[in-house]
């Protein structure tokens, strides 16, 4: 498959569930070899999209073309070549994950060993453990096991780290990382932003059944025109007159003796605030500048915060 | 093929590691065929007749249960789903499913047919038959149960609409209580089922002509698996998130009770709902009489001393050691003797014509009416007179005619007779009077009776056995009549058969209960009986139970009328 073709094709993809417009027009592209972020709230509509993809649903309209197969017409062979972990893989209390490898592995044509499959995700140790006595994280390693079972080129995981604890968080994060070195093409669905931003090349940002903008992290950043976030504690406080000689100031929020405000010129509305503190004769005990994230990117094009 | 291969290896090994499928699997067509052999234990060869309706219990348990409630738990915590990630096809997952269930439903049956065999069961009469017969009822039953996996939501759901349909099929259905014991409504209800369809196919080939002789039955089954597996594989559903009710293919449901309701209608058209003396009932049971390895010597409805454990009751089995004095010898004629509400007649050694040096374990109980177990052992038998013979090789007597007292006493005693109170045999005390429609139905009898044809042949043998029909399949039927007949037929008899002749007569037939014909059963209805399937070996049982009561009270060992 020549490289310049994309792995990944979406045009105007709809699914209706009764009255819900759960996906209203999805249309984007995914390169061979990029690691690509659908970030949304829950509701928003990228699960549907991810399983309209992987043929767990029947979209009511639209084109999806996986490497290069139309698959609405075929979905077993897309399935043949593409691997996927759902939110949760449930399978049946007893099997093994040794049983289970060998299972899904007779499904497809081209497959890896269990061994291997069990040593690359670390289960080597449950390897013959009944699957109700798996952790949380050893159930999400065996769910990549067994998406990785057909030695996949695309690889679609959703809400992959959800419910995981930190540890087992991080280990994903870094599997993310290797399946991106490998030379995987991923699609990943996620609610949380640092995630996309950390393991994400590029970033479909999804609401209400659509994608509202696509592009790397740091280009929807630099697209944002949000503000500089200042977060200033002194001992003793300031006070509110004191604060507003400064220019450039804009809705501070007091907090005992913390100030928070957002500027649209934070170098010079920083140095009228040095000053005063100088005047005042007061101790600056925190200082925080931030810059406009991802989140503030995000609630500019919703107008909502993510809800966790 | 792999992959095919690999599902139904791993179907089975979670089966074999789920402690509770286990259960269901193998451990309750057990207890079913324990509580038919304890049900069934006075008849005379061990669970023969009931293998059908066994094996129909457990294909139906496994089949109605096991595999929809395995599929919808499988498919409600979405382990299908995951399935569904990977290019399965949905014939790929149920063939697969289908072929680990009937892996399991074989090894049950299998499990049954050995445990039977090992209580005493013949082998089977047609083995490659009952293979077939057996593939076509799981067929038929996992078609059903592809049906309530597609339409229960969860698995209590699955549950109950497994009781729904097991429950009546067991007791209305022709499965655990036998077609001919049923009301006529039952009858015909039964006959939309498939479970009657089963027990007969699975029957014939146990005990019947195979199943070449089953083609309406075979046909009914395929009709209903062919009907269910389609509307099965039609509204099959991978996730949980399909509901039932809100999936357009519910109209599929229609199938397969068009199945049932045309094969039901089939039914009814070709005649075959109720259970005539003419039909097939009979026609397997006469089979069965010469399939069977009748014992040698000829089985008699007796029982043993008491004490001792067994569940048949041929004279054979029921025979004491030789060493062993005879337990109870028949006083003779005049002795008081004290009112035993169950009196028995047991063979003594010899009776058979051969020795008796096996440790017999004759069986203790034959009705299991509470009044049939001695609390104490028996009173002391009078001392063996000069009529009891040594227990060594005597010839039989070669003709009734030739019967002496000595030989009713040697080989008959009447202290446990199933209790004229009991269900088997029963006998009402003479003051009790009878409801004004029985007592119509009896004065129809006792009129009837002497101009009846069977009552009227000359050989006096077959005469006293067909006129004790009259008191037998009421009996066996369990109408208000059964209580009542056997005075009217007792009084027949005495005035058929002079006292003499009828002694020798009823003792002829209690030793030899399956022979002579039987077709008097048949002509019935000329005496105002409905016309009702009977089982022919059950009913000659009774007749040689009724003859041994009768002749307990002729030469005085009992008493009563």
């Amino acid at each position: 498959m020549p490289t310049a073709e994309p792995k990944v094709v979406v045009r105007d993809l709809r699914k209706q569930y009764g009255e819900v417009q759960a996906a209203q027009g999805v249309s984007f592209e995914i390169q061979d070899g990029e690691i690509f972020g659908l970030l949304g709230p829950n509701g928003s509509g990228k699960t549907t999209t991810l399983e309209c993809i992987i043929g767990l649903r029947e979209p009511d309209a639209g084109a999806i073309s996986v490497c290069g197969i139309d698959a609405r017409r075929h979905p077993r062979d897309v399935k043949q070549r593409i691997g996927a972990a759902l939110q949760t893989t449930s399978l049946q209390d007893k099997i093994t994950p040794r049983e289970a490898l060998t299972l899904f592995g007779s499904f497809y044509r081209q497959k890896s060993a269990a061994a291997e499959m069990l040593e690359r995700f670390a289960l080597g140790p449950k390897a013959d453990a009944p699957f109700d006595t798996l952790s949380g994280g050893q159930r999400q390693r065996l769910a990549l096991a067994l998406a990785f079972v057909n030695r996949p080129e695309l690889v679609f995981l959703d809400e992959p780290t959800t419910g995981l604890d930190p540890q087992s968080r991080r280990e994903l994060h870094a599997e993310v990382l290797r399946m991106k070195q490998d030379g995987h093409t991923v699609l990943l669905t996620t609610h949380y932003i640092e995630e996309a931003e950390q393991l994400c090349d590029r970033i479909g940002v999804i609401d209400h059944g659509r994608i509202i903008a696509t592009g790397t992290p740091r280009e929807l950043v630099g697209r944002s025109t949000a503000r500089q976030a200042v977060s200033l504690t002194t001992t003793p406080g300031l006070r509110p007159e004191d604060l507003a000689l400064v220019t450039g100031i804009e809705d501070p929020v007091w907090d005992g003796d913390r100030v928070r405000f957002t500027t649209a010129a934070v170098s010079r509305s920083v140095a009228a605030l040095m000053t005063l503190v100088e005047a005042r004769g007061v101790a600056i005990t925190e200082l925080q500048v931030r810059k406009g994230t991802l989140e503030d990117v995000f609630i500019e094009l919703t107008g909502s915060a993510l809800r966790d | 093929m792999d992959a095919f291969l690999q599902q139904t290896a791993i179907s089975l090994r979670l089966h074999y590691r789920n402690r509770m499928a286990l259960l269901y699997s193998y451990l309750f067509p057990l207890i079913f065929l324990l509580a038919f052999y304890v049900l069934y234990r006075h008849e005379r060869v061990v669970l023969a007749r009931h293998m059908g309706e066994l094996l129909t219990v457990g294909i139906l348990g496994g089949a109605c249960f096991g595999l929809p409630t395995t599929m919808v738990s499988e498919r409600e915590r979405g382990v299908w789903r995951r399935y569904r990630l990977a290019p399965v096809s949905t014939a790929g997952l149920v063939t697969s499913t289908v072929a680990a269930r009937y892996t399991i439903l074989v090894s049950a049956g299998l499990l049954q047919l050995a445990a039977s065999l090992a209580l005493g069961m013949p082998l089977p009469r047609h083995p490659v038959d009952l293979v077939a017969a057996f593939t076509l009822v799981s067929f038929a039953f996992i078609g059903l149960g592809l049906v309530m996996a597609t339409m229960a939501d969860n698995v209590p759901a699955v549950q109950a609409l497994g009781q729904c349909i097991f429950l009546p099929m067991l007791i209305i259905g022709g499965i655990a209580v036998p077609l001919a014991s049923l009301p006529d409504w039952a009858q015909h209800v039964s006959a939309f089922f498939p479970g009657r369809y089963a027990v007969q196919a699975l029957q014939a080939c146990v005990n019947g002509a195979g199943i070449g002789a089953v083609g309406f039955d075979v046909l009914a089954l395929t009709i209903i698996g062919a009907a269910g597996c389609v509307a099965g594989a039609v509204m099959f559903r991978w996730d949980a998130q399909q509901r039932f009710a809100a999936r357009g293919h519910k109209g599929w449901l229609l199938v397969p009770l068009a199945a049932w309701a045309m094969v039901g209608a089939l039914s009814e058209a070709t005649n075959r709902v109720a259970t005539t003396p003419s039909d097939q009932t009979v026609a397997r049971a006469r089979h069965a009489d010469t399939s069977l390895p009748a014992p040698s010597g000829s089985p008699a409805p007796v029982v043993a001393p008491p004490g001792t454990a067994g569940h048949t009751k041929t004279v054979e089995q029921a025979r004491t050691p030789p060493d062993r004095p005879p337990s109870a010898a028949t006083p003779p004629p005049g002795t008081a003797k004290p009112p035993s509400p169950a009196a028995a007649a047991a063979p003594q050694p010899g009776a058979t014509g051969r020795t008796g040096n096996s440790p017999a374990a004759p069986q203790a109980d034959v009705t299991g009416g509470p009044g049939n177990r001695p609390a104490a052992p028996p009173a002391p038998a009078p001392a063996p007179g000069p009529a009891t013979p040594p227990p060594v090789k005597q010839p039989i007597a070669a003709s009734w005619r030739e019967v002496t007292r000595s030989d009713i006493d040697r080989d008959l005693t009447f202290d446990h007779l199933p209790s004229d109170e009991g269900i088997v045999a029963p006998i009402a005390p003479a003051a009790e009077e009878p409801s004004p429609e029985v007592n119509q139905q009896l004065e129809a009898i006792a009129e009837g009776l002497p101009k009846w044809g069977p009552a009227r042949v000359p050989d006096p043998v077959q005469r006293a056995r067909n006129i004790l029909y009259v008191a037998a399949v009421p009996d066996v039927l369990q109408t208000e009549l059964e209580r009542f007949a056997p005075a009217v037929v007792f009084d027949e008899l005495e005035r058929s058969i002079p006292k003499d002749d009828l002694i020798k007569v009823l003792y002829w037939i209690a030793l030899h209960p399956m022979d002579g014909d039987h077709s008097a059963i048949e002509q019935l209805p000329a005496l105002g009986f409905e016309s009702r399937a009977v089982d022919v070996e059950e009913a000659r049982e009774r007749v040689a139970l009724y003859a041994v009561k009768l002749l307990g009270r002729l030469v005085g060992a009992i008493r009563g009328r």
